[in-house]
């Protein structure tokens, strides 16, 4: 239905859970939210066609989204939650050591502002050991960015979002998963959807730093979100408490089984691929 | 003229008897009629009130009574019948029965009875003829002909009940033959079960026994008292009422479902106050040797099961008359209809509690005996922690896989919530089908698309409420609003698609070698060149 379906592999992971091709997902007849936020599951500036339903990660973006006027939106749970299923069973890293740290980033249509070296002192006075930065793929591909960045570290980047069903690294959610395994702190200047995924992994989540902006940003919802979950900024998080929120933001406790996300999908018909 | 008509002839001129204002060619009997007061439960009731009374008494039956009741109260006492209309009176006389035909005005001032009988209520005992009684002037007339230590067994409609709350018309615009004097609530009958005990109080009569009854004012099939819907088993027994109440409504208009209306009453500690029946006895003092107390709830619509407290404070439940109801027979399970539960659920968006309710409702299903899954319908089971339990293990069903069960209850379900417009989590799902599908899901089971076609013919026989329909007219215009916008979203999506294949087609023309590449090349070097110029 609408071509964020496919970022980060969300509808591969999907069909993998739901026991179809992971290679060739089904339509989805309806809108994945494809990243955490604060409004209603939907990205900024998604043409919505009315009637079709928003699949959101918790239901308190459910409630936001009805009381937008979305009627259509039904509770899933975020895709990372069915990746963690469908990887349940692999074996956990020996150790866990530093920090994984994911700068605030922009994308197709908005840039983000900000003086991304003093960022970075602050992040090396501040992290108690070795420091992983990782880029978003809009960043990593600027080389004055990445550059600055790999003079203080080590940088990857989990790989392309994709856009237009292109470039879609369907592995996404695979590399980030392994790379907040390694470590043992998720960190940005930003609370954000890397923070939420990694809190809800293990990984003990810190939000500081300057928090930049976005081109045409509204300041104000940056601040309603440092002033509705202070619990998960500052330097040092309680683990605990941020590991609880970042579950319900995800929708851990939403996820349905196969059988109950192909009826919801509309992918009963499918045909399963061989076990 | 035969013997035997000649013989009936003397025995309906013995027997019958006319007072006055008796109506020469109405009935109150006919096919249109409200049905006179009868009914299994009424029966038993009157079969126990009777044995209370002296032997050899006499009881005045006053307006319409099944056959039945007036049989039951025969076998221990004098029964004289009261009606109207005189074709009634004439049947009546016919069986034996000693009848007067009549206006209530009429009835001799010294006549005297051991106990007077109104289940019909007041509203047909006055005839066209002479003074038209209200409630309380017909209360009095009665009360008057009782002895010393004489009852009245009194069924008196409220007006505020569940069954004038959902009724698609109102008492005060009755067209019928019947409704010359259609006074509804503007009558001056009592309007609680309170008011009720302090009318006949201040009439005198010390009043012994109250209930009340579901789900029509002239047949319940369930009567129970205040104390036992307050203090009794309320998750059983809103299950219980609302389910006497979907038979009575089955596929019936109304304006919304009064299974839920009663439900929610009866677990309010309201179900007697919104009840479309009351029930008393009342008695003019001294108080009679033997005192009416039947059990606590008598229900049921076929055989009459009864509830009363056991020992231990669990409530028992036991059949009391006809039929193979020993599955019964032992403790009411307790807690709270599954129906209600999902339906909780389902407003509150709670996904876990639902996936809960539904995997656990699967699991038992599968450990139940292959007869009784059939009728281990949400509508027919109660959860008590993690406890289920057949309300009606008697319900009629054969026996059935346990994956077959859950798919031929769940659809019903799914009708419930899309026809009565419940909110529930996946809003996606706008037919029976899908959302079977999603609640077969969140069960744990799965449904290929022919289960659902097979499941279309178990549509179940549920109330029709106007408030449902003009649900499905409000849904009907959302969806067509969403797909006509659907529509136009997918015809601008075609434009812009279209306009990209244009380019692309262009381009691929372009870039192809042929004559058209070539003039294409030749004006884009030409532009450049333009530019590099104008630089």
């Amino acid at each position: 239905m609408h071509h964020a379906n496919h970022f980060y592999g969300h509808a591969h992971i999907l069909a993998e859970y739901c026991g179809l091709d992971r290679e060739d997902p089904p339509r989805i007849d309806g809108y994945l939210q494809h990243g955490w936020n604060v409004l209603d599951g939907l990205g900024i500036g998604t043409p919505y066609a009315p009637g079709r339903p928003i699949f959101v990660w918790s239901e308190q973006t459910r409630r936001r989204a009805w009381s937008m006027g979305r009627r259509h939106a039904i509770v899933t749970g975020a895709p990372w939650l069915y990746l963690l299923a469908l990887r349940a069973g692999d074996d956990p890293p020996a150790t866990r050591e530093g920090t994984i740290w994911y700068p605030f980033h922009g994308w197709e249509s908005q840039r983000v502002h900000g003086d991304h070296r003093r960022l970075i002192d602050e992040i090396r006075a501040t992290e108690p050991g070795p420091v992983t930065f990782c880029l978003h793929s809009h960043e990593y591909r600027d080389a004055r960015i990445r550059a600055t960045y790999e003079a203080a570290g080590p940088v990857i980047c989990h790989g392309n979002r994709g856009y237009q069903w292109r470039n879609t690294e369907t592995r996404f959610l695979d590399h980030q998963l392994a790379a907040l395994r390694r470590h043992r702190r998720v960190a940005s200047n930003r609370l954000s959807t890397a923070i939420m995924y990694g809190a809800v992994v293990g990984c003990a989540p810190a939000v500081y730093g300057d928090p930049m902006r976005l081109t045409g940003e509204d300041p104000a919802t940056a601040a309603r979100i440092r002033g509705r979950w202070p619990e998960l900024h500052g330097t040092d998080p309680d683990p605990g408490v941020a590991a609880e929120i970042a579950a319900a933001e995800v929708g851990a406790d939403s996820v349905p089984e196969p059988a109950e996300l192909r009826a919801i999908l509309g992918w009963r018909g499918d045909r399963a691929v061989a076990a | 003229m035969s013997a035997a008509r000649r013989s009936r002839t003397t025995r309906v001129v013995d027997k019958l008897r006319l007072i006055g204002g008796e109506m020469p060619a109405w009935s109150d009997r006919t096919p249109d009629a409200r049905p006179p007061a009868g009914g299994p439960v009424m029966a038993d009731l009157v079969g126990r009130f009777g044995r209370c009374l002296p032997a050899g008494g006499s009881v005045l039956v006053v307006g319409p009574h099944n056959d039945t009741l007036i049989d039951a109260l025969g076998r221990y006492a004098t029964v004289t019948c009261l009606v109207r209309g005189q074709p009634d009176a004439q049947a009546l006389a016919a069986r034996g029965v000693s009848t007067l035909c009549g206006m209530l005005a009429k009835l001799p001032d010294t006549d005297r009875y051991d106990a007077v009988v109104a289940l019909d209520g007041m509203d047909r005992v006055c005839s066209v003829e002479g003074p038209q009684y209200d409630w309380e002037e017909s209360l009095q007339a009665l009360a008057r002909l009782l002895r010393p230590h004489g009852t009245l067994l009194l069924a008196v409609e409220n007006e505020l009940g569940v069954h004038r709350l959902v009724a698609t018309g109102a008492a005060t615009s009755a067209h019928t033959d019947a409704a010359w004097r259609p006074l509804g609530e503007f009558d001056t009958k009592p309007g609680s079960p309170a008011g009720l005990s302090a009318r006949l109080t201040a009439e005198g009569l010390a009043v012994s026994w109250l209930a009340a009854g579901w789900p029509t004012p002239h047949a319940p099939t369930l009567v129970a008292t205040p104390d036992a819907l307050r203090d009794g088993p309320a998750g059983a027994l809103s299950a219980t009422v609302a389910a006497a109440v979907g038979r009575a409504y089955a596929l019936q208009p109304v304006l919304s479902d009064p299974r839920r209306l009663a439900a929610a009453a009866v677990r309010a500690g309201l179900g007697a106050e919104f009840a479309p029946l009351w029930l008393v006895t009342a008695h003019r003092t001294p108080l009679p040797a033997t005192v009416f107390a039947p059990p606590p709830v008598l229900f049921g619509d076929g055989p009459v099961i009864e509830l009363v407290p056991g020992p231990d404070g669990q409530w028992v439940r036991h059949a009391v008359g006809g039929g193979d109801l020993t599955k019964l027979d032992g403790p009411l399970p307790t807690g709270r209809l599954l129906e209600e539960l999902l339906l909780g659920a389902c407003l509150r968006h709670d996904l876990s509690d639902l996936r809960r309710l539904l995997t656990g409702w699967a699991r038992w299903l599968e450990a139940l005996d292959p007869i009784d899954r059939g009728s281990a319908t949400a509508d027919n089971v109660l959860l008590d922690g993690d406890a289920f339990g057949l309300l009606d293990p008697c319900r009629p069903a054969a026996p059935v896989d346990a994956t077959s069960a859950a798919r031929a209850a769940l659809r019903p379900f799914a009708e419930t919530l899309i026809t009565g417009g419940y909110a529930h989590p996946w809003p996606v799902a706008v037919d029976a089908d899908s959302l079977t599908a999603v609640l077969a899901g969140a069960a744990g089971l799965e449904l290929d698309r022919t289960h659902t076609a097979h499941a279309e013919a178990a549509r179940a026989a549920v109330p029709d409420a106007v408030r449902d329909q003009h649900e499905q007219l409000r849904a009907l215009a959302e969806q067509l609003r969403d797909l006509r916008a659907q529509a136009q979203w997918y015809a601008d999506q075609l434009a812009g698609r279209d306009a990209e294949l244009r380019r692309a087609r262009m381009q691929i023309a372009a870039f192809s070698g042929s004559i058209g590449y070539r003039i294409v090349r030749f004006g884009v070097r030409a532009a450049r060149r333009a530019r590099k110029v104008i630089r």
